[in-house]
């Protein structure tokens, strides 16, 4: 069992400020995340959903607590080791793409692997993999405006997978997107976790909770409510309403998609 | 290591490419200054070599004897430099010239005495005229051409004067008549016995424009004078092989005859020009100093426009970080990309200082001078530019956050 635990966090604190101005992104944050979840994060703005995904993301550290990531305290380390760890372990999806604009669409996906000491054409290569996987070779060689942004989301999931990964980290992936390419991004990373990845999804949308296996309700840096959908990938079970209201600044548009529809479309 | 300094090196392709306009001038800040240094250390060394190759055509067998500076430092050249009379007090003596004229193997000894006059013809009257005061061997140590007559001989020598191309052309107003007449000098007269040809060369050791200069005979000088300072003797050894035992010899001479007094210096060979290269080593320095403060400007320049490509890639530093770059690899990248910028400008100047040194050099007598060391300086000059002034955008560019640079939407 033990061994199937990929991320435990224990008492994780982020404060900012000193004095008067302080205040608390992550209190006290207890969370253990098993190898091959994937678990969607709500909650109001400003509740540290963001804060909690760049702390696992070793791109912000946490003022107190400990961070064991595959069994070795992370909450301490260098700057270069955590530089290392996410070049090796950690794939970012932002909501707003986050591509390097000026670099065609392939060496944007290889970038990863810059800083992992791949030669260059075995960088190229995989990257060709992966876009490959997700229906873009033809448009290696565009650059990143010439795509539709569920094309450039795409685009920044292979950029998250092409190092293979430990964690998937991605931060309302769907937010800049029309319900069409939300969906077509949401397949493909259930497709991802349903390889065996361990996904880790910030989101304000309640109906893409749908593809999730634990939805974790956040209020002002601690744990609201931690519930388990699904231990069945096949059945997921549509989301209580409880959590629903909970989530009461979500803003963005409902998502059409009847669930079964969609996967009967994939079956195809 | 290696693999990651070609994506470096290929990312600041990129980057250097995407914004021509800009890298073109940051370059072009670079490259005059390399250009001027170039330009300056190829002139300076065509003089250098110029001053050299004269000694060459005089001979291997030349010993120059020379006062002793008080301290032969950058400030007793300056001094030198500043006061009107170079070697006011001269150590020379006429006795010392007998001395080392019975001194073995030498074949010939000529003093060179230089003062200033006022010299006048039948038509005009020129002030400061450079006067030579030397002896009949001076013509067998200088092969100075003669145009119109001869040197001085034993039979005329009291009274007899020789007149540069220049300096004929001045007071007489012609070259071909002037053998023949007389100029008086302090209410002396004296008859010109010969014109010289004129010389292309503008720089000789003896420190003297012989188109613009009388040669007299240094007793008649001294009479008319009253004192004469000889600023150098001049000796041919019969012997070029025995150059440092005549050396020697000479310099024991003088001891001997200076009652142990050692004021005085014995040069041969590349030393001979010593005095002149240590004048061009201080005027080339100033020049280089000038020069290099437009480096500096052009390294001022990278690091402006450094510092614009970092806060304008804001995005893309986050982007990398957020990947796995570690601060090391951005500054690499931002270091890398300072210093193709100051390598680039580095070549392009060194073309430029070339190309001006060889215009320069149609319209005057020395050629450029094109050494390794004078490329590898500048080489080294511009990468040291392009650290310097790189290093500090490529810090901050390193030193960013990844998660506020992020949030920088173009």
């Amino acid at each position: 069992m033990s061994e199937n635990v990929l991320i435990e966090l224990k008492g994780l604190t982020k404060r900012y400020g000193y004095g008067d101005t302080e205040s608390f992104a992550l209190k006290d944050f207890d969370l253990t995340i098993k190898r091959g979840e994937f678990i969607m994060i709500m909650g109001p703005s400003g509740c540290g959903k963001t804060t909690l995904l760049n702390i696992i993301g070793l791109l912000d550290r946490a003022s107190r607590g400990e961070y064991i990531l595959n069994g070795e305290n992370v909450a301490g380390i260098s700057a270069r080791r955590q530089a290392s760890l996410r070049a090796k372990k950690i794939g970012f999806i932002f909501q707003n793409f986050n591509l390097i604009e000026d670099l065609p669409v392939l060496e944007n996906v290889a970038l990863p692997l810059v800083y992992t000491g791949y030669p260059r054409t075995a960088r190229l290569k995989n990257a060709s993999t992966a876009l490959k996987r997700f229906h873009l070779q033809e448009r290696e060689y565009y650059l990143p405006y010439q795509l539709s942004g569920g094309q450039q989301q795409r685009v920044a999931i292979a950029r998250a997978i092409v190092s293979d990964p430990e964690i998937i980290l991605a931060d309302e992936p769907t937010g800049n997107l029309d319900s069409r390419s939300s969906r077509i991004v949401m397949d493909e990373l259930k497709a991802i976790h349903e390889e065996g990845n361990t996904i880790i999804m910030v989101t304000h949308n309640p109906a893409l909770t749908v593809y999730a296996t634990r939805v974790i309700n956040m209020l002002d840096g601690h744990i609201d409510t931690d519930v388990k959908t699904v231990a069945d990938q096949n059945l997921p079970q549509p989301i209580s309403v409880k959590i629903k209201k909970k989530s009461d600044s979500s803003t963005e548009e409902e998502l059409p998609k009847p669930h079964k529809r969609h996967k009967s479309r994939r079956k195809k | 290591m290696a693999m990651l300094l070609r994506t470096h090196f290929k990312l600041a392709r990129t980057s250097i490419k995407e914004n021509r306009t800009r890298s073109f001038l940051t370059c072009l800040g670079i490259a005059i200054g390399v250009a001027s240094i170039v330009l300056i250390l190829s002139l300076m060394g065509g003089i250098s070599n110029l001053v050299r190759s004269e000694i060459n055509e005089i001979g291997s067998d030349l010993i120059v004897v020379r006062p002793k500076s008080t301290k032969d430092t950058l400030d007793s050249i300056i001094g030198e430099l500043t006061s009107a009379n170079t070697f006011e007090k001269s150590s020379l003596t006429l006795s010392d010239i007998s001395a080392i004229s019975k001194t073995e193997d030498v074949s010939a000894v000529a003093p060179i005495a230089i003062s200033t006059n006022t010299i006048a013809s039948e038509k005009n009257t020129l002030s400061s005229v450079s006067v030579l005061g030397t002896n009949l061997d001076f013509i067998k140590i200088e092969p100075l051409a003669l145009r119109y007559g001869a040197f001085l001989t034993e039979n005329n020598e009291e009274n007899s004067v020789v007149l540069g191309h220049t300096l004929s052309l001045a007071l007489f107003n012609t070259i071909n008549s002037t053998v023949g007449k007389t100029v008086s000098i302090m209410g002396e007269k004296f008859m010109v016995v010969g014109v010289l040809d004129e010389i292309d060369q503008s720089i000789s050791f003896d420190n003297v424009d012989f188109d613009n200069a009388l040669i007299m005979d240094i007793k008649s000088l001294d009479k008319i004078t009253g004192s004469t300072q000889i600023q150098q003797i001049n000796i041919k050894a019969a012997n070029t092989d025995s150059l440092a035992k005549i050396t020697d010899d000479i310099k024991e001479t003088l001891t001997k005859q200076k009652l142990g007094d050692q004021n005085f210096t014995v040069a041969y060979g590349d030393n001979i020009t010593h005095p002149a290269s240590s004048l061009f080593t201080i005027v080339s320095g100033m020049l280089t100093t000038v020069a290099a403060i437009s480096l500096v400007v052009g390294g001022i320049g990278i690091m402006n426009i450094m510092l614009v490509s970092v806060a304008e890639r804001s995005h893309e530093i986050g982007v990398r970080k957020a990947v796995g770059a570690s601060s090391r690899n951005i500054l690499m990248q931002f270091l890398f990309e300072a210093l193709i910028l100051s390598i680039i400008g580095g070549i392009f100047g060194l073309v430029l200082g070339y190309i001006l040194a060889f215009i320069i050099s149609i319209i005057t007598p020395f050629s450029p001078y094109i050494s390794w060391e004078i490329i590898i300086v500048s080489f080294l000059t511009t990468i040291a530019v392009g650290i310097m002034f790189g290093i500090y955008p490529a810090l901050k560019a390193a030193s960013k956050n990844p998660i506020d640079s992020l949030k920088h939407y173009r």
